[in-house]
């Protein structure tokens, strides 16, 4: 331990070069991880908060489910009378408003009944209690909306009174705001410039929420109701450009997971060669191969642990300073795992050289191996 | 007080057909207190001697005494606890850890040992100090003279106190008048320490200082 620092202390130019190396690769897996979490969150944050475990969509609706889905109120009866499951509808469509104060919002619908149980409730104010009111996101209030505003959609002339403030989600990049389901309906299928009434709107869904209790068989109930139901989970590829970003993002992490163990492998890997006389020298005075494994590894833990440690507090910095600009979530648990598993490929990298390092030949030290 | 006795030593190296004697039967003793001087042509075996002795090398045969030791008989592990524990080395060239200084190089040796490193810095001062280096305790090994660096080896040789001294060529890299300080510096020691020291050498400086020879 003590050579091993003693050497550490002898070559600080060339490890703290190794530990900035893997300080930013550290930094960069953490932003690349928050960016990850941060737009997985704005992407799908509204559909991970629906109490429910399946969606029933219409079953020509293979992609973008929640723009080309649609589901006839008839179905919803039918979904209702299944025993093993509690069923409620689901609209769901970005569209965009002004408020009375001038601020220009993007929203992403979402249908409900009230006191259902996809009914969000209300942080702040009062809960959906009808047609023409909206609970908005607190992503949408941080945007300037307030309890009590007036929103019109666009083109439409639809006029919401925000009546309440629910927990923050988005969907699809857009804050969520939850109206009715004859609301969403209005929002869904009225054309611009033309005064539709209410009752000539069709009467369907998005989607028609389930919660299964058990014991349903979802699949005979989908081909006896024509619908295609999917998980909760599997409905997140339905939002917006989440399954492009996700592939994306994770595949930066997966190089950035390559990367690390190579550069910190060939940093080893030539400081090894180049201590050969060294370690012959330390061979020939008596140093155990087990001796000097041990003391390599103890150098490639310190470069790798705190070129991390560094890494975690520039990547968090990172998160502090944009994360209000851009989504960005890297919450403790996730930065802990994501360093954990940069400082444990980096010393597999640093391992690879442990073969070397173990047939370093202490008859090099004398005229007899050279 | 320890002695280093060798009997009938045969060592061959090379694999398969390419495999060469280099001892034949050789006989040898160092006395404690004594400069033993291995000397022969190049290519007599005198660093393959050297590294039997030091027990870098096992023999093919014979046996190697140190003490009441048979170095021959040790497996990897006890030869390299005796190397750490009882012999000191002192190698042609290479001799220092790069990057560390006169003073380090002594307690990273002692770090191998086993020792408190930390304790032991006023010791490895004072070791150094003995063979005149006092000035020099915290320059690196690169900004050492040739003269100055096989001084360093030489303390941290007899730092932990060895029963047996070993040296290869140890003038080799230094002028004339350097070589005989250095020659004189080790003699003196070894007397001094009761320590037995074999040291494989062409110069005739060496030689001439040394209590006894070993012709190969």
């Amino acid at each position: 331990m003590y050579l091993a620092l003693l050497e550490l202390k002898a070559a600080r130019g060339r490890f703290l070069l190794m530990g900035c190396v893997v300080l930013l690769v550290a930094a960069l897996v953490g932003i690349v991880s928050g960016f990850t979490t941060g737009l997985g969150d704005d992407t799908v944050s509204a559909l991970r908060r629906l109490p429910a475990t399946h969606l029933a969509c219409s079953p020509d609706a293979k992609s973008d489910q929640f723009a080309r889905s649609l589901v006839p109120a008839g179905t919803l009866d039918r979904w209702r009378q299944q025993p093993g499951v509690r069923a409620t509808p689901l609209g769901v469509s970005i569209t965009r408003g002004t408020t009375d104060r001038h601020t220009e919002v993007d929203l992403a619908a979402f249908g409900v009944e009230p006191g259902s149980f996809l009914d969000p409730g209300a942080e702040d104010g009062r809960p959906l209690g009808g047609d023409g009111q909206l609970v908005i996101s607190r992503k949408l209030a941080d945007e300037g909306v307030r309890i009590g505003d007036t929103l019109t959609v666009d083109r439409l002339g639809i006029v919401l009174e925000v009546t309440g403030i629910t927990a923050r989600s988005s969907y699809g990049h857009v804050p969520a705001g939850y109206v009715t389901t004859a609301t969403w309906q209005r929002i869904r299928f009225t054309t611009p410039g033309a005064a539709t009434p209410a009752a000539e709107l069709p009467q369907q869904y998005s989607a028609i929420a389930l919660r299964s209790t058990g014991g349903a068989r979802l699949a005979d109930a989908d081909q006896q109701f024509g619908t295609r139901t999917v998980t909760l989970d599997a409905a997140y590829a339905a939002a917006p450009g989440y399954t492009g970003e996700r592939v994306t993002m994770t595949s930066i992490q997966f190089f950035l997971y390559l990367i690390a163990p190579l550069v910190v492998g060939a940093f080893f890997g030539v400081w090894t060669v180049q201590r050969q006389p060294e370690l012959a020298l330390l061979r020939a005075m008596g140093a155990s191969r087990r001796r000097l494994l041990g003391h390599t590894l103890t150098q490639a833990a310190a470069v790798v642990l705190g070129g991390t440690l560094a890494g975690a507090a520039l990547a968090s910095a990172v998160g502090l300073l944009v994360g209000t600009e851009v989504p960005f979530s890297l919450p403790a648990p996730a930065l802990t795992a994501t360093m954990g598993t940069v400082a444990l490929a980096a010393l597999a990298g640093a391992a690879l050289t442990l073969r070397r390092v173990a047939k370093a030949d202490p008859m090099t030290m004398l005229g007899a191996g050279r | 007080m320890t002695e280093l006795t060798l009997r009938g030593v045969s060592v061959s190296l090379g694999h398969g057909d390419a495999r060469t004697p280099v001892l034949r039967a050789v006989d040898a003793v160092c006395a404690p207190g004594v400069l033993t001087a291995l000397v022969g042509p190049s290519g007599s075996g005198k660093s393959t001697l050297l590294a039997v002795a030091g027990a870098l090398l096992r023999p093919d045969e014979g046996r190697v005494l140190l003490g009441d030791t048979d170095l021959a008989a040790l497996n990897d592990t006890e030869r390299a606890r005796t190397r750490r524990e009882r012999i000191g080395y002192m190698f042609q060239s290479g001799n220092l850890l790069g990057g560390l200084t006169a003073v380090e190089q002594l307690l990273a040796a002692a770090s191998v040992a086993g020792r408190p490193a930390r304790r032991l810095r006023a010791a490895a001062e004072s070791a150094l100090a003995e063979v005149g280096l006092a000035h020099r305790l915290h320059h690196r090994a690169d900004r050492l003279s040739g003269g100055e660096r096989q001084r360093v080896a030489l303390a941290r040789a007899l730092f932990l106190e060895p029963d047996l001294l070993l040296i290869d060529e140890p003038t080799a890299a230094v002028d004339r008048t350097q070589a005989a300080a250095l020659t004189t510096l080790i003699a003196t020691t070894a007397r001094q320490r009761d320590c037995a020291a074999l040291v494989a050498t062409h110069d005739p400086v060496v030689v001439e200082a040394a209590g006894a020879t070993v012709a190969m």
